[in-house]
């Protein structure tokens, strides 16, 4: 069943699979923060309903530029830690406040990021959410991602770091969809009742029925790629330490 | 009544409360006064938490974790958790003076460090957790009701946990071992205050502070009945945070009712265009 934990709660007395967000202490698996768990699962982990944006390797990130100095760029990716991209690898010159979209390579220890795949946003907007749900923006195989895209026309990309990216199409009804989603993330069912929200709204859509991800094939690569990645996330399979 | 003090001075004309074996306020010598939490309650901090603990209130508000600044204060191998504790000047009888005092200071050190134990602070380098706790009004035992608030708060703002911390004030006053001490009875001739914060799951204590003294059976009685109200105090932490999120499908019938809602809506706007248009049709006929 599922349930709402809070840190330091116990989830299991037994030797399990450890996921995400617990800790061991004295043989028994703790919860880290507050969240939901599934003790049904064979894998004991959290999945957190607040919280910062912490940088994880691929992640797909929506950046600001916050300082241009003479070597690159300071990058504000939404975590306590500042990116650096250098000017070698933009092939736009960039200013204070432009938007770029990249990809985590890897974090070093101090939890700072290196930035790869830089890419310049021009135009749109971004709409602020809370990073930690952003997996239920894209839901399993991006089956809520089609679903926001239908019903606004926007293109949308969704950063892992608590930013939407979105361009053309109905804006002002995007942003009340995704503030619903933020509201609601930690709910079940929330696909159906994205579908009759936007009834409510008089648009009609379809959640697709996918049986596989995308494949990357148009030129909105990393827009794809983010898709696959996330929905990846989203189902949880994530790597796994065993206890 | 006399009572004896550990002093050996004799103080006359106490009430005795022994005979009844209740409290100045009409509390049982274990009963906390009552306790509620809210969490979420302050838009603009990462997390926060509103506290009313008898005539105690307290907002506690987080930050963070962000960059440490000034830069020298930075450790890259843990977070600093930063508390500032505040009195509001119309928190006491006399008005406080604003502006941080010794009391202050030193209230702020002791919260920072059970904080620290609680908190993952190694995920953090480079960073500073600010806890901000502002007490509103205060009758003893403020020190252990700002730090049950700010766990909720560091909980509520999604920072990874041992546990919560969850604190009362234990002691002696008019010769009976009591918990969580009001004003009259931390003034009480007699009077051992002691703040106790402890880690709930593990059983191991953040905080402890003692004013005055105690015997040996005395101390292994305070500090039974200390743990045991932590305890209820954990759970009412618990339910607090656990009462912002209900479990449940975002109901259809809601969404549907709103629809039908609108649809009426746009009926009633309807009717009343065409009413409208009538009543103007009338009007336009009459002057012909």
């Amino acid at each position: 069943m599922k349930k709402i934990v809070v840190p330091g709660e116990l989830l299991s007395s037994e030797r399990k699979r450890l996921g995400s967000n617990v800790f061991v202490s004295n043989g028994k698996i703790y919860s880290k923060v507050l969240g939901i768990s599934e003790d049904a699962d064979e894998k004991a982990s959290v999945v957190p309903l607040q919280g910062k944006y912490m940088p994880q390797r691929d992640d797909v990130v929506i950046g600001v530029v916050s300082r241009v100095i003479f070597a690159g760029y300071n990058i504000n990716i939404n975590s306590f830690a500042e990116s650096f991209i250098p000017r070698s690898a933009m092939r736009d010159d960039l200013k204070m406040g432009d938007l770029v979209s990249a990809k985590v390579d890897d974090i070093n220890e101090l939890k700072e990021a290196d930035l790869g795949f830089p890419r310049k946003m021009f135009g749109g907007e971004v709409i602020e959410v809370t990073p930690v749900r952003t997996p239920r923006l894209i839901g399993k195989n991006g089956s809520m991602l089609d679903l926001l895209r239908q019903g606004t026309g926007c293109e949308i990309i969704v950063g892992k770091n608590g930013r939407v990216w979105a361009r053309g199409g109905n804006l002002e009804l995007l942003r009340k969809v995704v503030e619903f989603i933020d509201a609601n993330s930690f709910k079940s069912n929330l696909t159906n009742s994205v579908e009759a929200f936007f009834k409510a709204e008089g648009i009609t859509v379809s959640a697709p029925k996918k049986e596989s991800a995308p494949f990357a094939t148009s030129k909105k690569i990393l827009e794809e790629e983010t898709e696959v990645l996330n929905a990846d996330e989203a189902i949880g399979e994530e790597e796994n330490e065993v206890l | 009544m006399k009572v004896n003090d550990m002093s050996g001075r004799v103080k006359e004309n106490m009430p005795d409360y022994k005979k009844d074996k209740k409290r100045v306020d009409g509390r049982k010598m274990d009963e906390l006064r009552p306790l509620s939490i809210k969490v979420g309650v302050l838009p603009n901090a990462d997390g926060s938490a509103y506290l009313e603990w008898g005539q105690n209130k307290v907002f506690a508000a987080v930050h963070g974790p962000r960059e440490a600044l000034p830069k020298h204060t930075q450790n890259p191998y843990k977070a600093n958790v930063k508390v500032t504790y505040r009195m509001t000047t119309f928190s006491v009888p006399d008005r406080k003076r604003p502006g941080p005092n010794r009391r202050d200071q030193e209230i702020s050190k002791v919260l920072s460090e059970a904080l620290t134990k609680a908190v993952f602070v190694e995920q953090f380098p480079n960073t500073e957790i600010s806890v901000f706790v502002e007490v509103i009004d205060s009758n003893a035992g403020s020190r252990v009701a700002c730090l049950t608030a700010a766990s909720c708060a560091l909980a509520n703002a999604g920072i990874p946990m041992r546990d919560l911390v969850a604190a009362t004030g234990v002691g002696k006053a008019f010769n009976e071992i009591i918990v969580d001490l009001n004003k009259d009875e931390e003034d009480a001739p007699d009077a051992v205050d002691i703040p106790f914060g402890i880690l709930p799951n593990s059983g191991e204590i953040v905080l402890l502070q003692m004013d005055g003294l105690l015997t040996k059976e005395e101390w292994a009685k305070v500090n039974e009945m200390g743990y045991k109200a932590c305890k209820e105090i954990y759970e009412v932490q618990k339910k607090a945070l656990q009462e912002q999120f209900v479990l449940s499908e975002v109901s259809e019938q809601n969404v549907e009712e709103s629809v039908e809602k609108k649809e009426a809506e746009k009926k009633e706007i309807e009717k009343k265009e065409s009413k409208k248009e009538a009543k103007e049709d009338k009007a336009k006929k009459v002057r012909k």
